[in-house]
């Protein structure tokens, strides 16, 4: 019929997703410490993808192979197998490297340069004109809030200083794809919240973000899809909701003078927080049967303290995803 | 290769250099010991103007290869280890021009260092009554190339060694790349033809650094060929590129931990 669309449902919400612009396919990376007699593999065959505009959080314990990925994006490391691409090109390949900007962790600077002259030496390196480097850099400097210390040297920088000056250096290209590995490591509160700021700032322009971090909390706030690396390898992959939908939704319901049958009915089949004649009990029940619990607990005359309902968190989710390598 | 990101790299390694106070020492020191050398002139009045010329001429070339040896061994090791090289890398620099820029900057750094070296030269020798040619000249810019190709062998062991074992190297490359002639006569004179197949070989790998040793005919005024200066920029030029081609090649292989 004239003005439907061919397309099914599920096609016609693909069509809709912004592309994959990072994309990284069974990557393996083997290292061959000491004299290399052994293989030491840190990544099986990982695979995941980042989409346009969004801000991605790539999360894993220390150790589970985030920065080794991160650094095979960026050139820095080579796969031992598998393939990475980042807007089409083979991250191998060097000129498109003029629209990805990277900010590593704990970066060391040249101290020996002001805040200025650092942005230039970048901007050149990015290929910017000796004009354009001068305007950019002094606009970056204001977006980051560093124009009070443009001529002073880095080594007078403090911490989150040098990691504000960092994202300008990643930024002084006006890149599509911004790298940042750790960000907030080693940041006050205050730092923080800044580095998140420009980080909400950075989406709001159309940028993607790619960030490597262990803090679930900033990952909550900020990231729209997120992927958990463990070990070397995904364990999941999916926007921040899906991690929260997932599971069935429960509650915490807290009795006082439940009966002792009640207590011994609900610890075989709910397990108790805690527990005891005539003291508060804590159980944590799924949703769909908080109303059968609360019937029976009245009837005998129980007193409900509280119900709140329970979310599984980031944290949560992560912890089991870490522990527990076929279920996530 | 792009120009501009050579140029910057050179430039931001020549920044580097000048606010560094210990090049400012060395070079104090060079200037200290050509000064000397009217000092050490006074020990013979027959010698004195050749004294005070080999004085200065060497000391321009100890503390040339110096400067060129502890500051080149750990020119791209210094790089890594600190992880400035991350980000220069993530910019659309590619592991080639990183390596030729740093290169760059340091050979400049380096002919910088021999420009006020051979400027109080120029002072002390001229103040002593001593007429200056063009065999000082030409020993001067054969020195500079000498020590270009030192930062050659330096940034070739710093691609892919530590600091130590590249100063170990570069260090031995020079005191060998000095005798490497005297090699090939001994091997010569030898009764084995393996010894004198061996060392005909090791002075075909070392750099003949006595090659851009001009230091005698500026001394003793003698007349210098044109090929007493082509042959052996030719030569430094030849060599020095091999050596950089080689640790572009091994650094763009390298994993960067």
């Amino acid at each position: 019929m004239r003005g439907e669309s061919p397309l099914r449902p599920d096609q016609r919400r693909k069509l809709s997703e912004p592309p994959v612009i990072v994309r990284v396919e069974n990557v393996v990376k083997d290292f061959r410490p000491g004299l290399g007699l052994r293989t030491k593999r840190v990544l099986h065959g990982i695979s995941f993808g980042v989409r346009e505009g969004e801000i991605f959080g790539f999360v894993g314990p220390n150790g589970a192979g985030k920065t080794t990925t991160l650094k095979i994006l960026m050139g820095l490391i080579h796969p031992t197998q598998g393939r990475a691409e980042i807007l089409g090109h083979d991250v191998r390949e060097t000129r498109f490297r003029r629209h990805i900007g990277f900010l590593p962790e704990n970066p060391y600077f040249y101290e020996f340069l002001t805040g200025r002259e650092f942005l230039r030496f970048y901007g050149r390196l990015a290929g910017l004109a000796r004009a354009e480097c001068a305007e950019r850099g002094a606009m970056l400097l204001e977006w980051v809030h560093l124009t009070h210390a443009a001529d002073a040297r880095l080594a007078t920088y403090s911490k989150g200083m040098l990691q504000r000056i960092g994202i300008a250096q990643a930024l002084i290209h006006d890149p599509k794809v911004v790298f940042l590995d750790e960000p907030m490591s080693g940041l006050d509160p205050i730092g923080r919240k800044e580095i998140r700021d420009l980080i909400l700032r950075l989406r709001g322009e159309g940028k993607t973000v790619f960030m490597n971090t262990h803090i679930l909390s900033d990952v909550e706030l900020l990231c729209d899809r997120v992927a958990i690396i463990v070990k070397g390898e995904i364990r999941h992959e999916g926007s921040s909701e899906s991690f929260l939908a997932d599971g069935e939704h429960q509650s915490d319901v807290v009795f006082a003078n439940l009966p002792a049958e009640l207590v011994a009915r609900f610890e075989e089949e709910f397990g108790l927080h805690s527990a005891g004649r005539g003291e508060r009990v804590e159980l944590r029940v799924p949703d769909k049967r908080v109303a059968e619990v609360l019937q029976a607990a009245l009837s005998l005359g129980a007193e409900v303290v509280s119900l709140t309902p329970h979310r599984v968190s980031l944290e949560t989710f992560f912890l089991s995803a870490v522990a527990n390598p076929g279920d996530s | 290769m792009a120009a501009g990101t050579l140029t910057a790299i050179a430039g931001n390694t020549v920044r580097e250099a000048l606010r560094n106070r210990v090049l400012y020492t060395l070079v104090f020191f060079a200037v200290l010991l050509i000064g000397s050398g009217v000092l050490l002139a006074t020990l013979s009045y027959v010698e004195r103007e050749r004294i005070l010329q080999d004085v200065g001429l060497e000391a321009i070339r100890f503390f040339g290869a110096t400067i060129a040896i502890f500051v080149g061994v750990g020119l791209i090791h210094k790089e890594v280890e600190r992880r400035t090289v991350y980000t220069i890398l993530s910019k659309p620099v590619s592991r080639g021009e990183f390596i030729l820029g740093k290169y760059a900057g340091l050979v400049a750094t380096v002919w910088l260092q021999v420009t006020v070296m051979a400027t109080a030269f120029a002072a002390v020798v001229l103040l002593a009554g001593v007429s200056l040619s063009f065999a000082h000249l030409a020993a001067l810019l054969l020195t500079a190339l000498e020590l270009a190709l030192l930062v050659a062998v330096a940034t070739f062991f710093s691609a892919f060694t530590t600091p130590m074992l590249a100063a170990c190297f570069t260090l031995g490359s020079y005191m060998l790349g000095h005798l490497s002639r005297d090699l090939r006569e001994i091997g010569a004179a030898s009764d084995s033809a393996a010894v004198e197949r061996a060392t005909a070989a090791l002075s075909w790998i070392l750099p003949d650094l006595d090659s851009f040793n001009l230091t005698i005919q500026a001394v003793h005024g003698l007349p210098i060929a044109v090929h007493e200066l082509a042959v052996p920029a030719l030569y430094g030029v030849g060599y020095a590129g091999l050596l950089l081609l080689a640790a572009v090649f091994l650094f763009e292989r390298r994993d960067l931990r």
